[in-house]
This record gives C-alpha cells, sequence and structure tokens, in this order.
C-alpha cells in the first residue's frame, strides 16, 4: 500500500511549516476557531473518541476515552502534558512533527485543551531535541503574538497558553508519571498508580497526557471529522501511523502509512528500501526497542495493533529497528539490556537490580564466559522480574529477551559455544 | 512496631475479607500490610513506613496474592476490600518474597559481622524468615567508597542501601528540610545532598532508625556494642517539655545510643526525635560532671564520699536558725520534688519549696481549657502558633505541625515577633513583643470559623502578656471544638506545678533574711533568669547544699555539693507539657559517687530525724499520688511504658503565684528570651553534636541594626533593670524590629543575666562594646 500522507502535514506540504504563515498556507489554524465557535468542550470529546485515534506514545489507549476519565467536577485547574520525551530506541516521528510541523502540535494541544477545559499546556521535550524545543519555542511565541495562545483565544472566553519544558536526558520521564514528576521539578521516577494522571497529575490535579503524534493528529481530525479519520485503516486500528525505520536498511526513516493496510514486508522493502544487498532479515523490533522482535516469518503481518499483537509483538512507538543477516541477535540483546540498565530509575527494586544481573549474565554470553546453566538463570529472571515491577519500562527489558530466545535458538546455542564475535562495520546507506 | 500503622479492629465501617484462608476485617481504607499485621500475619516490607507518608511502592517487598488481580500485589499500597481473598503465603507469593530478597541481596554486601545493624537488621530479620536461604547471584557486585559522612553525626554505607527512599522521603516530606536525594539512577543510585554539603539539620538520626539496613549508621555509636550485648530500656527525654519517648541502648553501664521508641508513642513524637535529643548523652559525661561530693567550710574545700556529704548537708540545714527554702529546678522529677515537699512538712519544718519557673497564675485561666496531646494537630484544620519559636524550644512540635500542613491540608498560622522555623510552611501574623493581645483578638475570629482548632501557645510570652493569656483563654473556651497546647518552658514544670509548687516567694523570703539555709534540687539560681537577684540574695552567709549532676554556679559556691544521677541514670517521673506524666528509666550507672536525686532527699529526712514511708522511687510516687490530686493515683503501674495524661488544672489553680505586677516600660528594645535547644548547655557539652555550638548572640533585624549602627562584627552591651550581659551581634531578617533576641540556657548564662526571676517583660538598653 502507498504511504498516505494526510494527517502530519508537513508530510501533505512535501516541505518544512516552520512559520505560522506557511501552517496556515497548508490548511493550518482552521479547526480551532471552528471549534471555539461552534463546539462545547464534551462535543469535542465526543468527536475524538468517534475518531477511534488511539494513543501512539506506546499503548495505544483510545485517545478520546483518556480525555473522557478527567473529573468534570474537580476544583482544581485541569492541565494537558505533550509527551514529548521521544527516548525509545528507533523511535524519531515525533521529532519530525516538531522539527518541521510545530504549529499543527499547538494547534492540537490547544484543542485537547478545550476539550478537558485545560488552563495550560506542557510539552516535555527530551533534553537532547535541542533544536526541536527551539522551534517550538519560536513558534510559541509566534502563536502567542498572533493570538492563538493566550486569554480569549478568538475571542471566546478559552484562556490557554503553552510551555515547553525541557527534560534531562533521562528515558524513564517518558513514562506519564515520571515525566509528572520531572515537570513538578523532582526526581524523575514513576508514581503508583492509582491515582492515575487523569484524576491526580500535575500538581495532583487533572492532567491528560499524550503523545505528540496523537495530539498533532487532533487537528485533521477536527477539520476532515472524526468519520474521516476512523474510516482510515481497520475498525480497531484506525487511522495512519507513523513508523520510524531504521537499521540495516537502504532507506531509514519516517513513513505514514494507513494502519492494517500496510505489511511489515511493504514497510521494509517497498518504502525502507530493502536490506543490503544479499542479506536477509533477522530480527525486526517493530515498535521500538521495548516489544519483542519479529522473525523472518513474521513479515507478511499488516501493521496494526492487532495484528502485531498476534504475531506475538507490539505496534508500540511505531520504531521499527531491522536487523539483518550480518550479526547475531545475543549482542543486540545485551545492547538492549545494557540501556535499560543504564535506563533504569532505580525506584523499584526488581528493575534496578534485574536489569544489571540480566546484564552481566548476557555480557559474560556474549564474551563466551557462560554455560547452559547461565541461560537457565536468565529465564528464570524473566519470572521474578516481569510483573513485579512499578512500572513497564523493566516490562520492556523483559520482553525482548524473552522472545529473542523462543525465536533464536539457535544464536544462542551458538553463542555459548563460542561467544559473539564483534560484528563487522556497516555500509554506508543512501540518503 | 513503627513500621506497620496502627489498626482499629474496633472501628466502625469495618470490611470482611479473607486472609489465608481466615475471615477476618479491617476498617475500610487500611492497606493490606497493615491489616495482616493486625491479624498477626507479617507480611514482609521495606519502603513502607506510614509515619513518612503514603506508599511509594518502591521496594516490592510486599508482593501477595490478591484472587482476581492479575499478578502479585504490593500489599503495602493496596487497600482492603469488601471479600478480597488474600495469600501472602501461597506458593507465588512466597515466590514473590523470595525473589525481591534474592534481587535486594544480589548487591548488597552481605558484611553483617562487621555491620552495626546486624542482629538488629530488618533486611537480616526478614532475609531469614522470607528468603530463599541461598543466592544464585555469581558475578560481581556493585561497589561505592565507604563509608562515607553523610555528616558529622551520620555515616553512609552507600553499598548496604536497598533504595526504599526512607531517609530521602523522611528529609523532604517529614522533616521538610530539602537536603536528601537520590543521585544517579538505577543500581548507581546513591544517598547524598543536593548540594553535595553534609546532611547538618535539626531532626537528621531519624534516618538512622528507618533505615532497613545498615546503610545509615551513627557515627558515636560506630563499632561500639552487637546488639547481643545491650539491654534496651523505654524512657523519656528529659531536655525538653516535650517527653518524647525514647529507648536508651545500655552496654557497660554506659548509655550508649538513645533511639526513637521502635513502639512509638503517637501521642507525643511519633517515634521521632530531634538530634539533641538522640545525642544529647553524650553530654552528660564530661569534664563538668560531677563525680563526688563536696564540703566546703572554714578548713576550705574538701571532696569526700555521699554518707559524709550528707551528714554534712544535714549540719548545713539543721543549724540554719530560720527556715529552710527549697529551690527544685526545671529537671526535678515529681518524686523529688514529692519528698521535698514532704521534709519540708516535717523534717525541714515551715521549709518554703518553690521551683525556678515562670509563675502559674497569669496561665492558670488558660491551662484549664480543653487541652490536646501532640496527635491532635495532625486532625485540625487551623493550627495556629502563638508566640514562641517552638522548632527551637520544643522541637518535636515542628513535625506535627509540617505533617498537618503537607499531608493533611491544614493551615498553619504562626502569631509573635519572629516567624521562626516554621516560616516556609506558615502564614506569620507579626505581632511586637508586648502586642500579643490585639493578635490573639484576631486570632479569635478565625478560631469561630474552622472546624477543629488546634492553639499552641508560649508559656513565657503568654506570662508575660497576661491580658493576651486572658484572651486566648477566652478564645479557647468559645468554640468547643478548639483545643490548646502549651509550649512549656521548663521540662517539668507541669509536674512541679501538679504538686502545687509556686515559682514565686522563696526569693522575696531570702532578699528578706528569712531563711537560714537553701537546699537546691537539680537547681541552679545562679545561672537562672533573675539570676542577678539570687546571687545578691546568696551573697550572705546563708549554707547552701545543692543536688546536682553537673558543675555550674550554683555549684561552685555551695557549702555541700552532692552529686546526683542524671535523667539517664535515675527512676524518676516528668511531667509534659501537655499534662502526661511518664516515667524515665535507669538506662545508666552513672559516676560511682553519684547516687539518684530522691534517694539523697530520702537519706536527708533520715539524718533529719524524719525518714520517710518509703524507700524506693516507685514507693516515693505512690505516696504522693495519695496526697496530691494534681497527680492523683499515679503509679509506675498507671504509668507503662506510654504515660498517663494527668487531669487538667482548675482554673484557679496555684492562683497566689504570680511575680509583681510589672509594666514593660518603653525605653529600649524588647528583649525576647528563647529557650534553644539546639544551643543550649545540654547540646553545648556533647561532642557529637559540636555543629550546633554557637556563640551565644544577640540576635536584632536588620532595620534595628541599622538604627543601632551596629553590624554582625560588632559586640554590643545590654542593660536591664536586672543586670547587663555582652553579647556579639548576629543579624537576622524577619524579626520584629526594635527587639533583641536572646537565648536561654547558654552556657553563659547572658540572657539570663537580663532578666528579673519570673521572665516578664524586659526592656533592654543597648550599647556597642566592641568593634571590629
Ligand atoms: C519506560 C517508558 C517510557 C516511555 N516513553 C515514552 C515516550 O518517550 N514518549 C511517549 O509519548 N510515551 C512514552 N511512554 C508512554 C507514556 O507512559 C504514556 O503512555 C503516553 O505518553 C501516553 O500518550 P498516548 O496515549 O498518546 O500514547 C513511555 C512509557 C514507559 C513505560
Ligand atoms: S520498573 Fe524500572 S524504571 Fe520502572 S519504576 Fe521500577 S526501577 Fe524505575
Ligand atoms: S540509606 Fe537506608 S533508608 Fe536510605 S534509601 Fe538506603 S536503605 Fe533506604
Ligand atoms: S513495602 Fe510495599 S513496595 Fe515496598
Amino acid at each position: 500500500m502507498p504511504l498516505l500522507n494526510s494527517v502530519y502535514r508537513q508530510r501533505e506540504a512535501g516541505k518544512p511549516l516552520v512559520t505560522l504563515d506557511d501552517y496556515r498556507a497548508a490548511g493550518g489554524y482552521q479547526a480551532l476557531p471552528k471549534v471555539l465557535a461552534e463546539m462545547d468542550p464534551d462535543d469535542l470529546q465526543y468527536e475524538f473518541m468517534r475518531s477511534g485515534l488511539r494513543g501512539r506514545g506506546g499503548a495505544g489507549f483510545p485517545m478520546g476515552k483518556k480525555a473522557s476519565f478527567l473529573p468534570k467536577d474537580s476544583q482544581r485547574p485541569k492541565y494537558v502534558v505533550c509527551n514529548a520525551d521521544e527516548s525509545e530506541p528507533g523511535t524519531f516521528k515525533d521529532r519530525e512533527i516538531m522539527e518541521f510541523n510545530p504549529f499543527q502540535l499547538l494547534e492540537g494541544i490547544t484543542l485537547a485543551g478545550y476539550a478537558i477545559g485545560a488552563v495550560r499546556g506542557y510539552i516535555y521535550i527530551r533534553g537532547e531535541y535541542e533544536h526541536q524545543a527551539r522551534v517550538l519555542d519560536r513558534a510559541v511565541a509566534e502563536a502567542r503574538a498572533a493570538g492563538l495562545l493566550g486569554t480569549g483565544l478568538f475571542k471566546s472566553t478559552f484562556d490557554f497558553d503553552i510551555t515547553v519544558y525541557r527534560g534531562a536526558g533521562a528515558y524513564i520521564c517518558g513514562e506519564e508519571t515520571a515525566l509528572l514528576e520531572s515537570l513538578e521539578g523532582k526526581r524523575g521516577q514513576p508514581r503508583l498508580k492509582p491515582p492515575f494522571p487523569a484524576v491526580a497529575g500535575l500538581y495532583h490535579s487533572p492532567t491528560l497526557i499524550n503523545n505528540v503524534e496523537t495530539l498533532a493528529a487532533l487537528p485533521p481530525i477536527v477539520e476532515k471529522g472524526a468519520d474521516w479519520y476512523a474510516g482510515l485503516g481497520t475498525e480497531k486500528s484506525p487511522g495512519t501511523k507513523i513508523f520510524c525505520v531504521s537499521g540495516h536498511v537502504m532507506r531509514p526513516g519516517n513513513y505514514e502509512i494507513v494502519l492494517g493496510e500496510t505489511t511489515l514486508r511493504e514497510l521494509i522493502f517497498v518504502h525502507a528500501g530493502g536490506l543490503r544487498p544479499g542479506r536477509r532479515v533477522k530480527a525486526v523490533w517493530v515498535g521500538g526497542s521495548s516489544v519483542p522482535p519479529l522473525g523472518e516469518q513474521h513479515l507478511d503481518t499488516p501493521l496494526d495493533y492487532e495484528a502485531l499483537a498476534a504475531a506475538g509483538t507490539m505496534l508500540g512507538s511505531g520504531g521499527c529497528i531491522v536487523m539483518d543477516d550480518s550479526g547475531s541477535v545475543v549482542r543486540t540483546t545485551l545492547r538492549l539490556v545494557t540501556f535499560y540498565r543504564h535506563e533504569s530509575c532505580g525506584k523499584c527494586s526488581p528493575c534496578r537490580e534485574g536489569t544489571s544481573w540480566m546484564e552481566k549474565l548476557l555480557q559474560r554470553i556474549v564474551d563466551g564466559q557462560a554455560g547452559p546453566d547461565d541461560l537457565e538463570m536468565l529465564k528464570a529472571l524473566f519470572g521474578r522480574i516481569s510483573g513485579r515491577t512499578l512500572c513497564p519500562l523493566a516490562e520492556g527489558a523483559v520482553g525482548p529477551v524473552r522472545t529473542a530466545l523462543e525465536l533464536f535458538p539457535d544464536d544462542w546455542a551458538d553463542a555459548l559455544e563460542n561467544g559473539v564475535p564483534v560484528p563487522e562495520p556497516m555500509l554506508p546507506v543512501s540518503s | 512496631m513503627a513500621d506497620y500503622a496502627r489498626v482499629d479492629l474496633d472501628a466502625e465501617n469495618q470490611v470482611t475479607f479473607e486472609l489465608n484462608g481466615r475471615q477476618v476485617s479491617a476498617p475500610a481504607g487500611t492497606m493490606l500490610v497493615d491489616a495482616c499485621y493486625a491479624h498477626g500475619v507479617e507480611v514482609p516490607i521495606f519502603c513502607y513506613e506510614p509515619r513518612i507518608g503514603p506508599p511509594v511502592g518502591a521496594c516490592r517487598m510486599c508482593l501477595v496474592e490478591v484472587e482476581g488481580m492479575r499478578g502479585l500485589q504490593t500489599a503495602c499500597s493496596t487497600p482492603v476490600r469488601p471479600d478480597m481473598v488474600v495469600r501472602t503465603d501461597s506458593p507465588a507469593a512466597k515466590d514473590g518474597q523470595e525473589g525481591v530478597l534474592e534481587i535486594l541481596l544480589m548487591n548488597h554486601p552481605l558484611d553483617c559481622p562487621v555491620c552495626d545493624k546486624g542482629g538488629e537488621c530488618p533486611l537480616q530479620d526478614r532475609s531469614f524468615k522470607f528468603g530463599g536461604g541461598k543466592s544464585r547471584f555469581f558475578e560481581g557486585k556493585r561497589h561505592f567508597p565507604k563509608p562515607l559522612e553523610l555528616s558529622s553525626r551520620i555515616a553512609l554505607d552507600q553499598e548496604r542501601c536497598i533504595s526504599c527512599f526512607r531517609c530521602v522521603r523522611f528529609s523532604q516530606e517529614v522533616a521538610q528540610d530539602g537536603q536528601l536525594t537520590m543521585q544517579e539512577r538505577g543500581v548507581q543510585s546513591q544517598i547524598t545532598t543536593f548540594s553535595g554539603d553534609a546532611y547538618e539539620d535539626r531532626f537528621t538520626g531519624n534516618i538512622i532508625d528507618v533505615c532497613p539496613v545498615g546503610a545509615l549508621t551513627s557515627i558515636p555509636y560506630r563499632f561500639v556494642a552487637r546488639p547481643w550485648d545491650i539491654t534496651n530500656t523505654p524512657s523519656v527525654c528529659g531536655l525538653c517539655p516535650v517527653g518524647c519517648n525514647t529507648e536508651l541502648t545500655l552496654r557497660d553501664g554506659d548509655v550508649k545510643r538513645v533511639t526513637g521508641r521502635p513502639d512509638p508513642n503517637y501521642e507525643v513524637e511519633e517515634g521521632w526525635l530531634c538530634d539533641v535529643g538522640r545525642w544529647g548523652f553524650d553530654g552528660d559525661g564530661g569534664i563538668t560532671r560531677l563525680t563526688r561530693a563536696i564540703v566546703r567550710d572554714a578548713n576550705g574545700e574538701r571532696h569526700t564520699d555521699l554518707t559524709d556529704a550528707v551528714a554534712a548537708a544535714t549540719v548545713a540545714l539543721r543549724g540554719a536558725s530560720k527556715p529552710v527554702g527549697v529551690l527544685l529546678g526545671a529537671t526535678a522529677t515529681v518524686e523529688e520534688a514529692a519528698i521535698a515537699l514532704e521534709l519540708a512538712g516535717g523534717a525541714l519544718a515551715g521549709a518554703r519549696v518553690a521551683r525556678l519557673g515562670i509563675p502559674a497564675a497569669p496561665l492558670a485561666a488558660l491551662r484549664a481549657t480543653p487541652r490536646a496531646q501532640l496527635d491532635e494537630i495532625e486532625r485540625a484544620d487551623l493550627v495556629a502558633v502563638v508566640g514562641g519559636d517552638p522548632g527551637l524550644a520544643q522541637p518535636i512540635t515542628e513535625l506535627r505541625m509540617r505533617k498537618a500542613v503537607l499531608r493533611n491540608g491544614a493551615r498553619l498560622v504562626t502569631i509573635g515577633s519572629r516567624p521562626g522555623t516554621l516560616a516556609d510552611v506558615a502564614t506569620h501574623v507579626h505581632a511586637a513583643p508586648g502586642a500579643l493581645t490585639a493578635a490573639v483578638a484576631e486570632l479569635a475570629a478565625q478560631i469561630g470559623a474552622t472546624g477543629r482548632p488546634v492553639v499552641l501557645w508560649d508559656e513565657a510570652e503568654l506570662a508575660a502578656e497576661p491580658a493576651a493569656a486572658e484572651a486566648l483563654a477566652e478564645a479557647v473556651s468559645a468554640n468547643g471544638a478548639t483545643r490548646q497546647i502549651e509550649l512549656g518552658a521548663d521540662v517539668n514544670g507541669a509536674g512541679l506545678r501538679a504538686l502545687g509548687i509556686p515559682a514565686t516567694g522563696l526569693l522575696e523570703a531570702l532578699e528578706a533574711g528569712e531563711l537560714g539555709a537553701l537546699l537546691t534540687v537539680r537547681a541552679d539560681p545562679r545561672s537562672a533568669p533573675g539570676r542577678v537577684a539570687w546571687e545578691a540574695a546568696l551573697e550572705g552567709d546563708v549554707p547552701v547544699v545543692a543536688l546536682a549532676t553537673h558543675a555550674d554556679r550554683t555549684t561552685d559556691a555551695a557549702t555541700v555539693v552532692i552529686p546526683v544521677q542524671s535523667l539517664l541514670e535515675q527512676e524518676g517521673t516528668l511531667v509534659s507539657m501537655t499534662g502526661r506524666a511518664q516515667r524515665v528509666r535507669r538506662g545508666a550507672e552513672g559516676p560511682a559517687g553519684a547516687a539518684p536525686g530522691w534517694e539523697v532527699l530520702i537519706a536527708l529526712g533520715h539524718h533529719l530525724g524524719a525518714p520517710p514511708a518509703y524507700r524506693t522511687a516507685s514507693a516515693a510516687l505512690a505516696a504522693a499520688g495519695g496526697r496530691y490530686a494534681g497527680i492523683e493515683g499515679l503509679t509506675y503501674d498507671a504509668m507503662g511504658v506510654g504515660g498517663v495524661e494527668l487531669p487538667r488544672p482548675a482554673a484557679d489553680h496555684l492562683a497566689a503565684d504570680a511575680g509583681p505586677a510589672r509594666a514593660a516600660g518603653s525605653d529600649g528594645l524588647a528583649l525576647v528570651a528563647t529557650r534553644d535547644v539546639y544551643g543550649g548547655r545540654e547540646a553545648s557539652r556533647a561532642p557529637a553534636l559540636a555543629a550546633f555550638h554557637a556563640p551565644a548572640a544577640a540576635t536584632v533585624s536588620p532595620a534595628t541594626a541599622a538604627a543601632l549602627d551596629v553590624t554582625d562584627a560588632d559586640t554590643v552591651t545590654l542593660t536591664s533593670p536586672y543586670g547587663a550581659a555582652s553579647l556579639p551581634v548576629r543579624i537576622v531578617d524577619g524579626l520584629s524590629d526594635d527587639a533583641v533576641f536572646v537565648t536561654l540556657g547558654t552556657a553563659d548564662a547572658a540572657a539570663e543575666a537580663l532578666m528579673p526571676p519570673d521572665r516578664g517583660p524586659v526592656r533592654v538598653g543597648v550599647s556597642v562594646e566592641a568593634r571590629r
């Protein structure tokens, strides 16, 4: 299936839309005045719900439904928080939206703010996205100057402003409650849930948290109608999704596809230009590094939430990491576990210590210093970490290892025998 | 156990559920761990500490199985629900608990043989009870430099830390000193302060008590004893009138450590201690400790034994041709006071007994209004502090007030001449010294408008403003829901008052030449407020018999000095500022040349020919309980380990105990004298508390400093109608202008020299003595 560049306007326009004029010329800021003039917040929430839009940050929770969880009678101010921490390895879609189309995100956040009666929106952007944060800052200033943020938007009674807040380089700050802690100026660590952010989020107030890609989808949904969006894709996975393809492909990059219409094979071989000559697909982490890998046998899986779940993995953030047969899944697995060990916030014991234990075991396997007992120990550890942690980070560390063991037994057997040699350097790829 | 919250199984709204096959109940909202514990089922925990705050779910130690819920649940954060089916000992739950312990021990150094915590370590105990007994971890362990000095009093062994965050949460949420944090993340997480400086603050020692492993240990206690070498005795802190319940650790006849009670007294300290209460014992010995009796006569001064000293004391007291004065200090116990009264009624018939303290009459009406224990502060919606600086003078009250604000959303108002240590959480209503009455009137209006107000009032400041005290008494009784808590000035002031002992009369009699000798019991009038007057009155040839623990100005001049045991060494009863009679217990043996104060007084009775009918402290108290209405029926049994609340005194109690009416005048600056536990004599004696040691100062606001044309490099001489003192200047923001703030109880007793014996309103002239 071809790409559908219809939700994210920089794709449709085929060029960056970093000034307000550009964004307006591309059709921007038509949804907001329409909503403010014609709809009440509940109707707007209902539109979101009808569109079937699901959260693009990883969990895929229906966006409209989450908005409806915010208490209507709270005495406290409400907030919209845009999760722009985008730290999942292999994921770089939010970056494109913020860098090339910041106003669509601002308009989306403002629409979400109106729908829940929020007083302010925050964009929590990962510290490394320095340039993108500047683009956003500039866009916010321009929108404010143009009366698109501030008091009495479009002569309505709706007051709303947006603050851009830069994180300091922690993966865990993408987890929604750790993000809120960090945004409040505290150490970024997940909170015990319940209460959920919808009830007690930022500063203990009702808070709607969504991913950049989720919020940026709202303006076109409002303009073209929920039915239009719901009509794209499958019944349970409507709309389009940006997949970030990286790894051993000839044309890495972002590709916006209609959910359910494109297979993994098409994504890799048609859109991302296929592999290096003579190579075959070894493993693909379709939804970011936290999802279980797929193998060559799964290439015909359609890219939507349900089909990927049936194949044993998750759509996740859409960060599709492709690995060809030139390397060992064992070493890659070690690399991923090292990432999780390094990023474990340290709040809960099974993750803090368990990821370190897994890493040490895997390192010995890669070094050829391990025996079958160690593999058994590794498997035993899964059960002692999985399901026992405070947040899903540890699950993201365990799942991929567990599946890698199941799908690639030969790699592991070989590693136990011989260790894993350092891989050959990559060939240059086309732009 | 402090680890688990108290559960009231008789409360309304019980929820019934199944626990390991049994039908049990607990009030709705109770966390499963607490409900289990109340029913005799221990679910192991590490991070949960209900006194610190709500559960955080960090350690994952408390995993249990709840039917119908996916995976294992953390019992510390799962409230009981009707008909839930809970298994804490099923194979799945056990695997969860074993798994977490294996993982916690993975990087733990297991250096128990050299760890101070070994033998009293929750990690050890729970590993034995709930662990798998064997580790499968063969990789290298993580290392940190060890041990680090987190502060001058606390050592941090980061390798032992299990990242339960209790210490960090204590610092952030209980003491709210904003200092401790976890640095780095994951397995590299480390406890440190934000600034990287030492963790020096007023309540830091509590993190040692809450640490479930040996990561935080007391430096003075490092390698001093193993848990099987020690005995622990429940006692009460005798350093301020709050009366925090403590535990004394005894080894080789000495107190080696003071900790919070493992089973806290929730009506008093809730298990917390201030650092002076925890480490002040360190100053109980030291060079000023009296270890031998002294007799001074025409032949000069000689050291002697107790029997000889008591005989000499008898001669001095019996030889007096006029009645004897008996002066009780603030730490004299109820027993000692009662025996002294008995002597005054018999052996020393006609003796005049008084206490060093504040006259009772101006405060009697206020004391008669409905009173609260400290736990009531948590349930208040408005907490008002009238006068004083409780964080310094009655330290533990500060933690309750902070809890009321942070955890329960109470409104905290401080009224007086300085915002004090609560400035960051309170609304401060400024009232210049002498101007409390108007502020109290304003407060009265606010009290009327709230549901459950608690008013804490400063004994010294309200005694100095009787009109304000009266207005406050009225405001408290006007609304049936209001409760008051006295912020007392003297450790056992309430106990001495309960026996009807006045603060006035003795000095006046002495000055009038009516007394023939003076017996002091833990009293140093020459360092007390009004010390200049006391010194003048003692100038003549009045013999003084002093019962004291440490050398002081009075023992330096006394005819007979009899060393007595300190409140760490002898039995006794103290009555706290909230009217709780509580027992101090014998934790240490004390110097061989000292005896319990009560025993010395009984011996004096024997020598004077009127032996009391009892021989023990316990019997002395029981006898007193039969005689004095204020402590009616009081016995050691009645007090148990947690103490009992005595009835409130009547509004006409000690009606005659009033100092002379005093107009404050308007010359000079108002003198505000506060007791500061951290700056006091006891703290300054303790090497462990060196970080608090600072010279006494005359503290003024920047505007006052400018008006006086002084800087904090200058030394000033303060002159009042009662005496003079010179002190270095300190300048602090937020204080009343036209006032000088000084600290009572410091070693040099400078502030005391400026004051009359009843402490009441004083104004001072200021002159610059030295400029640097
Ligand atoms: C360890 C961890 C990291 C996460 N990182 C991100 C992230 O970088 N960006 C993001 O949008 N969501 C991230 N999430 C998911 C968020 O917790 C949350 O579900 C999401 O922001 C909700 O937005 P959505 O409903 O629009 O997806 C992460 C979750 C976990 C457990
Ligand atoms: S699972 Fe890991 S990242 Fe999540 S709370 Fe626990 S330690 Fe932190
Ligand atoms: S030092 Fe002790 S109290 Fe602090 S986090 Fe570590 S184990 Fe917990
Ligand atoms: S005690 Fe329950 S998670 Fe720590």
